[in-house]
């Protein structure tokens, strides 16, 4: 039997939380457990397209501690994953039309395309749901 | 003859150490080691602890001076 699926739920624009949200699925991924990842409410501006490192992170102190020690940086992270592991990053359909985005104005490379809520849900019942 | 290879990531945070090692080992062949040298305490702990789950061998794990020296051979 395969290992119990990850489902991470991310909301918060905040560093830290974007930061762990990249250390918790690319560990999993990497530890041969499946993950999905869905990007929604206040982090999906971390992910526009174009952003360096200095404007796309809002955070507090550890979120400077970071920064200053050139801790991993998350979309690297998240990227390893995806590359070494079986990560799936998905973005919410209705916080891209609230933002009045499309796929094209997120970070090239990470995105599997749009997932709604339902769906999301539904798959996550077949393993652990963590909101970020 | 077994082919070591090391990876020098002194100075990374956690999870770098780990994501460096699993980077190497999947250029490696099967049977080959990875020697990675890390300063990161955690990732003296995650390492061997992601080896044992994934199932590769640990062959050593060492503290040095100021860093962590853990070898690894790519088992499958």
């Amino acid at each position: 039997m395969g290992a119990k699926p990850l489902f991470i739920l991310l909301c918060s624009g905040e560093h830290e939380k974007i930061q762990m949200t990249a250390m918790m699925a690319s560990v999993a991924a990497v530890s041969e457990r499946p993950v999905t990842v869905l990007v929604t409410m206040n982090a999906l501006a971390a992910f526009e397209k174009g952003l360096d490192r200095s404007r796309r992170y809002k955070g507090g102190n550890f979120s400077k501690l970071m920064i200053d020690k050139e801790a991993p940086d998350a979309f690297g992270l998240l990227g390893q994953g995806k590359a070494l592991g079986d990560l799936r990053i998905h973005v919410c359909s209705m916080a891209l039309d609230i933002h009045g985005w499309t796929l094209d104005n997120l970070a090239d490379d990470l995105f599997d395309g749009e997932l709604g809520l339902t769906r999301f849900l539904s798959d996550a019942e077949a393993g652990d749901l963590v909101t970020m | 003859m077994t082919h070591r290879e090391k990876i020098d990531a002194r100075g990374a945070f956690c999870p770098g150490p780990l994501m460096e090692l699993i980077a190497g080992l999947k250029l490696v062949e099967v049977g080959d080691e990875i020697e990675v040298w890390s300063s990161d305490k955690g990732s003296a702990k995650d390492i061997p602890e992601w080896i044992a789950k994934v199932g590769h061998e640990l062959v050593e794990n060492e503290e040095c001076e100021g860093y962590w020296s853990v070898v690894v051979r790519r088992a499958k």
